[in-house]
C-alpha cells in the first residue's frame, strides 16, 4: 500500500491513536521514514494524545507488587554502586545441609568453619546492596512461589490470597530487611520438607525477626512450626511458633538477641506450641548474612 | 496546516517535571531507591489506566511492572523535548496495556514510547511547554468539551485499543465518519488543553 503526502494527512489522527490497519499504518510509517517534507499535523493531534492518560482517576494497586517490581529490577541489574553480585551463597544451605537425622537426634547444620568460609564470601555491606540482595533474595522466592501458585489460581480462587498474603508477608520482611544493620536470609527446602517451602527472612538491629512462608503444609490439631535460631555449635534456641492455614503461607513475627551473621533460622513442625529443642526433622533452613 | 493556537501562559517545567527527571537520572544510574520513588509517585496512575484498558487486575499488575522494569533498563530512552517524565511513563503503561489486551487479536503495533518517534511527531510546538502544566483536571475538562460521539471514538482506540474500522463496526458508524470524529476531537481537545475558545461542535456538517 502506498500513501501520498496528503493521505498521511487524512490518516493522522487514526496513526497517532494507534487506530489504523496494520497495513495502512505500515504505509504511514513507511512515507514518514522516506519523507522530507514536515508533517506538522503528526504532532498537533499526537501531541494530546498521551495526555488522555491523565483523564483516569487514580487507582491504589496491591501494596505487593511495590515489592515485587523492586525485586525484579534488582534481580535484572544490581545496583550501580554495589560491588559485583554474588547472590549464590544465598542458596548454599540447602544444598549443603546433610539430611536432618530421625526426631530427636541432634539436628545436622553446617560446622562454623562452614558458615564462616560462607560469611566470608559474602559482598561488602553497602546499604544500597542489603537493598538489592534483599530483592534478589524475593524474586527468587517470590518467583518460584508465583509459578507454583500461578498454575492453580485458574482452579482455586483461594491461591489468589495464599499469592497476596506470602507477597504482604514479603513486604514485611524487605521493610526490616532494609534498615542499617539488618540482615536477611533465604530459607529453603530441606530434603526432609515433603514441599518446596521456601521464603525470606530478615532480622533488624533491635532483634525483630520476620520469617515470610510459602508452599507450608497446613497445621492440623495442636500442630505448630516452630521457629530457631542456631548460632555455631550451641543447641537451637526456639523463637515461637505460628500456624498455617490451607494457603500454606505463614508469616512470623519474633525476636531474638542472636541474630547475627552466619547464625541459621530454621523451621520445624512441632506437635503442639513451646517446644525448647526440635522434635522433627528441620523443614526449611537459611542463613543469616549482615547487610548494613 | 498551520498551527494558529494562541498559547496561554507558558511556564517552565514544573517543580515536579523537575524532581521526575532528578529521579530518572538517578534510576538511570542504577539506583533501586530512585526506582521505588517514581512508583510511589505514580503507581496509582498507571494502575488505574492499566486497569482501565485491560480490565483485569491480574494483568494490569502485570503491565505496570512490564512498564515500571521497562524504565528502569532504558532510562536512557526518555528524550527532554518530549513532554515530562510523567508523560513518558504513562505513555509506556499505556503501550503495554493495549499490547497486553490486543495480543488475544492480530492489530496494529502502536508506536513503542520507548524508541524514538518518527521526527515528524517531534516538530517544533508550543505543546511541550503547555503540557508541562497539564493535570487531570484540565484533561477531564478538555474532554468534557468534545461531542459525545467524539469522546467516544478517541476513548474507544485510546483505551479500548479499537481501530478505526473496528469502532466503525461496533458503533455502526460510516468508517468515514469515525475518523473524521477522532480527528476533530483530537482538534478539540488540543483546543481546550490550550485554552483557546472551543469551537462550535462540528458533529452536525460530519457525513
Amino acid at each position: 500500500m502506498n500513501v501520498t503526502h496528503d493521505d498521511v494527512r487524512d490518516l493522522a489522527a487514526g496513526f497517532v491513536l494507534g487506530a489504523l490497519t496494520p497495513e495502512e499504518e505500515a504505509a504511514v510509517r513507511d512515507h514518514l521514514a522516506n519523507c522530507a517534507e514536515p508533517h506538522p499535523e503528526l504532532a498537533e493531534l499526537g501531541g494530546v494524545v498521551p495526555h488522555l492518560a491523565e483523564s483516569v482517576a487514580p487507582v491504589e494497586p496491591p501494596v505487593a507488587l511495590r515489592a515485587r517490581i523492586l525485586a525484579a529490577a534488582a534481580a535484572e541489574r544490581p545496583p550501580a554502586s554495589a560491588p559485583a553480585p554474588a547472590p549464590a551463597p544465598a542458596t548454599e544451605p540447602a544444598a549443603a545441609l546433610p539430611v536432618a537425622g530421625p526426631a530427636a537426634a541432634p539436628m545436622p547444620f553446617p560446622t562454623a568453619d562452614e558458615r564462616s568460609a560462607r560469611a566470608a564470601a559474602r559482598p561488602s555491606r553497602l546499604a544500597t546492596w542489603a537493598m538489592g540482595i534483599a530483592a534478589v533474595l524475593a524474586i527468587a522466592v517470590l518467583g518460584a512461589g508465583n509459578l507454583q501458585l500461578q498454575g492453580r489460581l485458574s482452579d482455586v480462587e483461594g491461591n489468589l490470597a495464599a499469592a497476596t498474603a506470602y507477597q504482604e508477608g514479603v513486604a514485611r520482611v524487605l521493610a526490616v530487611a532494609t534498615q542499617d544493620d539488618a540482615q536477611v536470609a533465604i530459607l529453603t527446602a530441606t530434603p526432609d520438607a515433603p514441599t518446596a517451602a521456601a521464603g525470606l527472612a530478615a532480622a533488624g538491629p533491635d532483634g525483630t525477626v520476620v520469617i515470610s512462608m510459602h508452599d507450608l503444609v497446613p497445621t492440623t490439631g495442636t500442630q505448630v512450626y516452630e521457629a530457631w535460631v542456631i548460632v555455631g555449635e550451641a543447641a537451637p534456641v526456639p523463637l515461637g511458633g505460628f500456624r498455617v492455614g490451607a494457603a500454606g503461607t505463614g508469616v512470623f513475627n519474633g525476636s531474638t538477641a542472636l541474630a547475627g551473621p552466619g547464625a541459621l533460622l530454621a523451621l520445624t513442625l512441632e506437635p503442639g506450641p513451646g517446644a525448647t529443642a526440635p522434635t522433627a526433622p528441620v523443614l526449611t533452613v537459611g542463613a543469616l548474612s549482615e547487610s548494613g | 496546516m498551520t498551527d494558529q493556537a494562541t498559547p496561554g501562559p507558558l511556564r517552565v517545567a514544573s517543580p515536579v517535571d523537575d524532581a521526575d527527571r532528578r529521579i530518572l537520572a538517578e534510576l538511570g544510574a542504577g539506583r533501586l531507591e530512585a526506582l521505588e520513588a517514581l512508583y510511589d509517585r505514580y503507581r496509582a496512575m498507571a494502575f488505574a489506566i492499566a486497569l482501565r484498558i485491560t480490565a483485569d487486575a491480574t494483568l494490569a499488575e502485570d503491565v505496570v511492572q512490564d512498564a515500571f522494569l521497562g524504565v528502569w533498563r532504558h532510562a536512557d530512552r526518555y528524550v527532554e523535548g518530549r513532554g515530562s517524565v510523567k508523560t513518558w511513563l504513562l505513555s509506556i503503561v499505556h503501550h503495554r496495556a493495549i499490547d497486553a489486551v490486543r495480543r488475544r487479536r492480530p492489530a496494529v503495533e502502536l508506536p513503542d514510547p520507548e524508541l524514538p518517534p518518527p521526527p515528524q511527531l517531534i516538530a517544533a510546538d508550543v505543546w511541550p511547554e503547555v503540557a508541562g502544566r497539564l493535570d487531570a483536571v484540565a484533561v477531564q475538562a478538555a474532554l468534557a468539551t468534545l461531542s459525545t460521539v467524539q469522546r467516544e471514538a478517541i476513548e474507544l482506540a485510546y483505551f479500548g485499543g479499537l481501530s478505526q474500522t473496528e469502532i466503525a463496526e461496533r458503533t455502526a458508524t460510516p468508517l468515514g465518519t469515525v475518523k473524521s470524529r477522532m480527528r476533530l476531537g483530537l482538534l478539540g481537545l488540543r483546543r481546550a488543553l490550550v485554552g483557546e475558545a472551543p469551537e462550535p461542535m462540528a458533529e452536525a456538517g460530519e457525513p
